[in-house]
């Protein structure tokens, strides 16, 4: 270690200081010491990014095993062109990247992209594949296999981003002759309910610190208005929608409680009903705090929804 | 989040050593006789929970819930870990924990820990008897320059020895 002279010991105690003094002010602690471990790698944390929560990290890593365990039942059916995957709402890019971390050994090629509304998002979400490139937690190949993008996930046909669609146009992987198409969507979208931003369930720390982008969803959708859905449950209307266009054959989704995930699976039953194909799918509730099957489901706590389209109806 | 956060050492060490940040170690240190492998744990015999208070979570909180509890169930042992920020960093260190628990149950003096416990006390043993044998021979350096030296302050240094052994300790 360098020796430290009196005048940097006097720097690093002004610093311990103001860092401590942002901490007593609620600032949190990811923001302050900049990062977050996510997995096995370093995610980089900045305002006016949603902090990556240790409920993700676990639905990420269940995910990587129902990928793994699909392939390994089916070996056929995703071979011969690279495995895709979608990740919408990426923030940190955190899920994408260590989606990545934890397949790549096991999977030849693979395209994972992460699309966001925030410029911001995708700036730090880039500099996080770079970080963790230069730190050795992801190999090489990440850098041509995972991408940010910034769109809007939304169908509000906002003009100023371009919808997802549009996004994966540019992307060879998920467009080919018969269209868009993708394998896994993964998606932790804005999950809270506009009173309980207020009422106290949402900690004061994530209220005031933490992007409410990417909190809580905004009010004018299409879905909000003509379908009588839950503001904050929007997200999943839409983003349901995207995954049915694109076939996707494994769909997560994070929500904020068992209550919302039954809603979210009834709204999703809705519109794959609508399109004929409610059974090809099985849905699946587990929740962060035990995932192995049976355990007890709390109501409060994050939850995730799992959607599989059966084997049988790829064919 | 204020109090101060102080590690058991076998918990400290572990967290050093499963913190990805040390991506490189100079020395590949290979003893002579290689610890036994850590027992493999059959994932259907675990329950992994992650612990934190009640109430909400996810994107409406952020704190620190990072702990990860194992319960092995045949043998109804218990494991907790919160070494680290990292959810999948702690479940490494608590199924470590756990690996080592179970064998040294089944196996008692032949388990790894056990093992490297027994190792970690000859060592030692080795070390304080090389360091007794040491000044021991200094003193019998001391004791012979002592007497062909100064022959009438012989009583002095007999005094002088007996008080060495007390201030080398």
């Amino acid at each position: 270690m360098a020796k430290v002279t009196p005048g940097g010991r006097l720097q690093q105690n002004k610093l311990l200081r103001s860092m401590c003094r942002a901490r007593s002010r609620g600032v949190p602690l990811q923001y302050i010491i900049g990062d977050q471990p996510f997995g096995d790698l370093q995610i980089l944390c900045r305002r006016n990014v949603l902090i990556p929560r240790a409920e993700t990290e676990s639905f990420t890593v269940h995910a990587s095993k129902l990928i793994l365990k699909r392939l390994d039942e089916h070996p056929e059916v995703t071979n011969p062109q690279p495995l895709r995957i979608l990740d919408l709402c990426s923030g940190t890019g955190a899920i994408a990247l260590l989606l990545h971390a934890l397949l790549a050994n096991k999977i030849k090629q693979m395209t994972i992209l992460g699309i966001d509304i925030s410029s911001t998002a995708v700036t730090l979400a880039s500099k996080n594949l770079e970080h963790n490139l230069h730190h050795g937690f992801l190999l090489d190949r990440a850098r041509t296999e995972v991408h940010f993008r910034q769109g809007n996930v939304l169908s509000n046909h906002d003009s100023n981003f371009p919808h997802v669609d549009k996004v994966l146009h540019e992307f060879p992987g998920f467009c080919n002759q018969s269209g868009l198409g993708c394998d896994v969507l993964i998606s932790n979208p804005p999950y809270i309910a506009p009173n309980s931003f207020w009422d106290g369930t949402t900690g004061r720390s994530v209220r005031i610190y933490e992007p409410k982008l990417a909190l809580v969803p905004s009010l004018e959708t299409d879905a909000n208005m003509e379908e009588h859905i839950r503001q904050e449950d929007v997200f999943y209307h839409d983003i349901f929608q995207s995954a049915m266009r694109l076939g996707a054959k494994l769909i997560v989704f994070e929500c904020g409680s068992y209550a919302q995930a039954c809603r979210v699976v009834g709204i999703c039953e809705d519109i794959a009903g609508a399109c004929a194909r409610r059974e090809e799918l099985a849905f699946h509730i587990v929740s962060s705090s035990g995932l192995e099957p049976g355990t007890h489901i709390s109501g409060s706590g994050p939850c995730a929804i799992i959607i599989e389209r059966s084997m049988a109806s790829e064919a | 989040m204020l109090r101060p956060l102080s590690l058991p050492p076998i918990l400290s060490s572990y967290a050093k050593t499963a913190l990805p940040l040390r991506h490189f170690t100079l020395t590949s240190f290979v003893s002579s006789k290689q610890l036994p492998p850590r027992l493999k744990i059959n994932d259907a015999d675990l329950t992994v929970s992650y612990l934190k208070g009640s109430g909400p979570g996810g994107q409406k909180i952020n704190k620190t819930n990072s702990a990860v509890q194992l319960i092995h169930k045949p043998t109804g042992l218990v494991v907790k870990s919160q070494a680290t920020r990292s959810r999948s960093q702690n479940e490494k260190i608590a199924r470590e924990l756990l690996a080592d628990r179970i064998e040294e149950l089944q196996k008692g003096d032949q388990s790894r820990v056990a093992i490297k416990a027994d190792r970690a006390r000859k060592q030692k043993a080795s070390a304080s008897k090389k360091t007794r044998r040491k000044y021991r021979e200094l003193e019998q350096n001391r004791e012979q320059e002592a007497e062909s030296g100064k022959a009438e302050d012989k009583h002095h240094s007999t005094e002088h020895k007996e008080q060495q052994p007390e201030q080398v300790q």
